[in-house]
């Protein structure tokens, strides 16, 4: 069986009886597996469960109820239902009287009225009637009372009657008791005696309803006696009597009374104790209090304490209260303290502003505290200052140090290019590693500004809205109490605080200035510029990869200080701030891009790519079409970009006119590039190393001489590069341009189209006046190679070997070009025919003197010439050509004939030479198509 | 068949054991006050042993035990032993059968009260020979020990009673003092019925010559 499942069992009460109310307490087996399972108990039939307490499955402890009686005690559970009991309760009713032993509150009001509880207590207790403690069971046969009165004359029974005699009362209630019995009994009573021999005071007490009874009668009989006895003389011996039995009355009462006093003044006392417990307790109470944290208790503890007692005449209040003052005092001083110790979240300063305010304390605290913060402020935005400026200083005499010990990395660092001083320090690594770590990390200004502006950030606003709730009112706790404050601080302070605000605010955005931006601080006193820090005046120490980090710093900061809503020119002095960073930065980084760019040449590496598009290119122009596209992209993420409340960066005519002259001369800057790799390329190119880092010094020269193509290859590269800028690299970038938002690059697009399209004419010149020049020179040379004239020439038997040579050689300068750009071929190709054309038609006009087949000849060989470059023949040339034929004399048809079995003769033979031409033509036409 | 049987079996069984009469062994606790008569009563009943100390006006307490292989009734009532409630105890002596007169062996006091105790237990059951123990209880405190067992021992001789040294903690001899009383309860019982049975009016008759007195 389960052990809730067995029925309840009482198998102990304590005690066993007593009057209604008698805490009880019970004992037995499953009396509930805990305090839900215990769900009824009856004592002698009345229900007890809501005075009755579950202690165990054994114990429970209860007060009977009113009920009278010997019964059960029993248990209910929800487990085991209704119990049964081996043991009772009996429940009895007392009427205990003022002076008995009591073991439970008896409430007298109700029980004992002064008259009537006392006429019913008899004389002898009951104890009394059976004095020698014998039971009288058996004792039935009794003696009449007439025997008795026979036995013994003049006699009685009764104990309270003067003629008591014992025998009869023997012999009446005892007459069939044993000897023993007897002794026993008189043993018994013996000890009443003794118990009972405390003296009178026991006697009167057991007594006392009649003792009182006595003392009225005797009144009224005085007062009777008063009455019928004018004379008065009788009475005066029973009223010295009378006073007599009073005060020995009163006497015997003394101790008692006396007791009661003492109760009442204790119970006074007591309670009033209990009613100012509040206050007394009330120092520990704010100490507990302070050091849980919980202010606003010991606030109102206070203010009420306060209101109770401050007036107060008691001197146990007025010394405890003195101590609560203390201990207040304390705290106020603990919470300004705190007040004033920085940086505090708002709320926290606000709850302590106000905790002040209520405790009254002397002087304005949130005003203090306003000042306090602002000075904390300035002086932590200082601080920063000094502490970066300070670092800046060391890691510079450091790096002068590592400079000193390695001339290489000296010379390094001199150069103004990130990319280039990274390559260096990596190269030269291996030995100063220490050294060059300090370049690779943020530099100091930017760290400066980080920190500068998450002070300002983290701040800042705490101490604006801490000044608008002062001004608003709402720190007061107590509106009518200081009423009057607010508005006396609100005309004196108000201007004051927008000074404080004011202060700050230019305090860093100097600060600001005096780092970044120099030049803007340049009208403002030496002393002043000093108080703002001057840093070393070296504006490549950041590199433009590191400003823009600066400005979305700045600029985070200044859109969040924006938006509270600051007084006066405060918004103006930020924003423009804002705004002078971001132009400064725009600036500088497209200076910076055109200085990239123009340092692009180094990079050539002259692997000629070639795709259908653009025809061959080497990856500068990819290069330089990527430094622009970066800086567009960064300066729009940090500058274009306008956040909410932000002016437009271009609407200042001066800054579009800036960022469009900049523009321009970054879109123009890739052009001396393109030139000076074309006419004069550098050959000691750093970027071969860069390139082939593993090779060191010795393959460094050599190969970076291989490299570089000669002249008339590197003029066709740059030529078709510089094609490849100008029609579609240009074009892509300005539209990006105006994407972004910049103005004007209409113009900068013609100024860079004018710039690449002198630049373009410039090298086609001269690469065709490199290719044409041996060409053209050769030509009437090699004509009169052999001693061959004109004039003597025989019968012509084919296309002499010149003309072929000239062919061969305007088809490797078309494959030369082919192989770099397709595109160029055709452009090129006429205008070598051209000049080549040109220069047939000179020579042949300069014969004066024909032979017999000379003219047929040259016919030949112009023919031959003009069929071969037919597709390239731009209408000068065929001018050209026909003003050679037109210059020669009639040939005779016999010969005419001749030159075309010739002409046919040498187009099979030079087939495959022409189908250079050919071939090319068809190949692009297809392409074109 | 079989299982008929056996129900039949145990409804006479149940029937026997509900109908056949209980007998109770009646004890009394008594002592001075603060010796442990209710730490050797809840002892005794519960297994537990109580460390604070609350006066016992008078306690009822009654449950099953099997002496000597019988199942009887063990009624125990606790008494106050504040002389406060002495007073009432003749009624409650009246009713005992066998009494556990303790003490403390660490109170000389306690000890000395044991006689008037005895004396007032005699007087009111009037019978030199009622089932009677002398307990020395908290045995356990052995240091502050004030009653030596020879005297405890001497006093037993001369009543011509049992004595025995219980620690109501330990829960040593505690089991033994009431088992012991019971059994002597038990045998004065047996006793009386076969006095009662042999000469039933012997003592009546006895009183009857008290009378000529």
């Amino acid at each position: 069986m389960k052990k809730g499942g067995a029925a309840p069992l009482v198998t102990g009460v304590s005690p066993k009886e007593g009057p209604p109310g008698t805490r009880i307490t019970i004992r037995g087996e499953n009396l509930g597996c805990d305090i839900k399972d215990f769900i009824g108990l009856k004592i002698c039939g009345v229900d007890c469960i809501l005075s009755a307490e579950w202690k165990s499955p054994s114990k429970i402890i209860a007060r009977s109820g009113p009920g009278k009686g010997k019964g059960d005690v029993i248990v209910i559970t929800r487990t085991g239902g209704v119990g049964s009991c081996t043991v009772g309760f009996k429940g009895y009713f007392v009427q205990i009287g003022p002076l008995q032993d009591s073991a439970i509150w008896i409430d007298e009001s109700q029980t004992v009225s002064i008259r009537h509880g006392r006429t019913q207590s008899p004389i002898f207790s009951k104890e009394d009637e059976d004095p020698l403690g014998i039971s009288d069971e058996g004792n039935q046969a009794k003696f009449k009372e007439e025997e008795l009165l026979e036995m013994f004359p003049d006699a009685s029974g009764n104990m309270a009657l003067q003629n008591f005699s014992p025998a009869w009362y023997l012999l009446e209630n005892h007459h069939d008791t044993s000897f023993e019995d007897m002794k026993a009994g008189l043993a018994y009573m013996k000890r009443r005696a003794t118990q009972r021999s405390e003296g009178p005071i026991a006697f009167v007490k057991s007594n006392l309803s009649s003792t009182l009874d006595c003392m009225e009668s005797l009144d009224a009989l005085h007062q009777q006696y008063c009455a019928d006895d004018l004379r008065g003389d009788s009475v005066n011996q029973y009223a010295v009597l009378l006073m007599q039995a009073k005060s020995c009355a009163d006497g015997l009462f003394k101790e008692v009374l006396g007791r009661k006093d003492k109760a009442d003044s204790t119970r006074n006392a007591l309670s009033v104790l209990q009613r100012f417990k509040f206050l007394f307790y009330l120092p520990l109470n704010i100490k507990r209090n302070i050091e849980k944290g919980d202010y606003n208790l010991v606030i109102n503890d206070y203010v009420r304490a306060r209101s109770l007692f401050a007036e107060t005449q008691v001197q146990v209040f007025k010394k405890v209260y003195n101590e609560v003052e203390r201990n207040i005092g304390e705290f106020r001083e603990m919470l300004q303290q705190k007040l004033m110790e920085l940086p505090n979240p708002l709320d926290e300063q606000k709850k302590l502003i106000r905790y002040l305010l209520s405790l009254e304390c002397e002087g304005d605290p949130a005003w203090e505290c306003l000042v306090n913060m602002q000075q904390w402020l300035t002086g932590i935005l200082c601080t920063c200052k000094e502490d970066h400026i300070k670092e800046e200083q060391m890691s510079q005499t450091e790096s002068e140090a590592s400079m000193l010990k390695s001339p290489v990395s000296h010379m390094s660092i001199d150069t103004p290019k990130g990319k280039r001083r990274e390559t260096n320090t990596s190269f030269k690594s291996t030995l100063s590693p220490d050294q060059s770590g300090w370049k690779f990390n943020t530099p100091q200004k930017i760290l400066f500004i980080e920190e500068l502006t998450d002070i300002m950030l983290e701040n800042f606003p705490s101490f604006w809205k801490l000044g608008q709730a002062y001004f608003s009112g709402s720190l007061f706790v107590n509106v009518k109490e200081n009423s009057e404050r607010p508005q006396k601080t609100d005309s004196s302070k108000h201007s004051k605080f927008k000074q404080m605000v004011t202060d700050v605010i230019s305090l860093f955005s100097n600060l600001v200035r005096a780092a970044f931006l120099p030049k803007s601080l340049e009208n403002t006193p030496e002393e002043n510029r000093k108080e703002f820090g001057i840093w070393r005046d070296n504006k490549q120490e950041i590199p433009g990869a590191w400003l823009p980090s600066g400005v979305r710093y700045v600029r985070n900061c200044v859109s969040s200080l924006s938006l509270l809503d600051l007084p006066g020119d405060c918004p103006t002095l930020i924003q423009d701030l804002a705004l002078d960073m971001r132009t400064d930065c725009m600036v500088t980084l497209l200076k910076q891009a055109i200085s990239d760019v123009k340092q692009l040449h180094l990079k050539e590496t002259w692997a000629v790519e070639t795709d259908d598009e653009s025809g061959g290119t080497t990856q500068l122009p990819a290069l330089f079409e990527n430094i622009v596209n970066e800086t567009i992209q960064h300066l729009h993420e940090v500058v274009v970009q306008n956040k909410v409340g932000e002016p437009e960066i271009f609407s200042q005519r001066t800054v579009q006119k800036d960022a469009t002259v900049l523009c321009t001369q970054l879109l123009q800057a890739f052009a001396p590039c393109i030139h000076s790799l074309a006419f004069n390329p550098p050959f000691h190119s750093p970027e071969k190393s860069n390139s082939l880092p593993i090779l060191t010094a010795e393959g460094k020269g050599t190969l970076g001489k291989d490299k570089v193509p000669v002249t008339d290859k590197r003029l066709i590269i740059m030529l078709s590069n510089c094609n490849h800028t100008m029609v579609r690299v240009i074009p892509r970038l300005v539209e990006n341009l105006n994407k972004h938002g910049y103005v004007e690059m209409n113009k900068a697009l013609r100024a860079a189209q004018d710039t690449y399209e002198d630049l373009d004419d410039s090298l086609f010149e001269a690469y065709v006046e490199e290719k044409s020049n041996p060409i053209v020179g050769a030509i009437e040379q090699n004509m009169y190679k052999g001693g061959f004239s004109w004039k003597t020439c025989g019968k012509p038997s084919g296309v002499r070997n010149y003309l072929k040579q000239v062919i061969m050689h305007m088809i490797e300068v078309h494959a030369e070009v082919f192989a770099v750009s397709p595109v160029f071929v055709t452009r090129v190709t006429q205008k070598v025919i051209e000049q080549v054309s040109e220069e047939f038609t000179r020579v042949i006009q300069c014969v004066t003197d024909h032979g017999k087949y000379g003219p047929v000849q040259a016919r030949l060989e112009l023919m031959a010439l003009q069929e071969t470059v037919s597709l390239y023949l731009t209408p000068h040339a065929s001018k050209c050509f026909k003003e050679a034929l037109g210059d020669l004399p009639e040939v005779k048809t016999e010969d005419r004939k001749l030159s075309e079995e010739l002409l046919n003769k040498f187009k099979s033979q030079m087939k495959f030479q022409m189908m250079c031409f050919y071939g090319d033509s068809i190949l692009r036409n297809s392409s074109e198509a | 068949m079989f299982s008929c049987w056996t129900r039949r079996q145990k409804a006479n069984m149940s029937k026997a054991k509900a109908t056949q009469p209980q007998v109770i062994h009646k004890v009394i606790m008594v002592g001075s006050g603060g010796v442990g008569k209710s730490a050797l009563t809840l002892q005794f009943m519960y297994d537990e042993f109580v460390e604070d100390y609350e006066p016992t006006k008078a306690d009822s307490y009654r449950k099953k035990v099997v002496l000597d292989g019988e199942e009887v009734q063990i009624d125990i009532l606790d008494t106050a032993g504040q002389e406060d409630y002495a007073a009432i105890r003749d009624n409650y002596f009246r009713s005992g059968e066998g009494f556990l007169c303790v003490f403390s062996i660490t109170e000389q006091e306690s000890f000395q009260a044991t006689a008037d105790f005895r004396e007032q237990i005699l007087r009111v059951k009037n019978d030199d020979n009622i089932p009677f123990l002398l307990v020395g209880n908290k045995a356990d405190l052995e240091e502050k020990r004030q009653v030596t067992v020879d005297e405890a021992q001497q006093r037993a001789q001369q009543w011509s009673v049992p004595y025995v040294e219980t620690s109501a903690k330990t829960r040593a001899n505690v089991d033994k003092v009431f088992y012991d009383l019971m059994r002597e309860i038990r045998s004065r019982k047996m006793e009386a019925t076969r006095q009662s049975n042999g000469k039933p009016k012997k003592k009546k008759e006895k009183r009857r010559k008290c009378t000529l007195l």
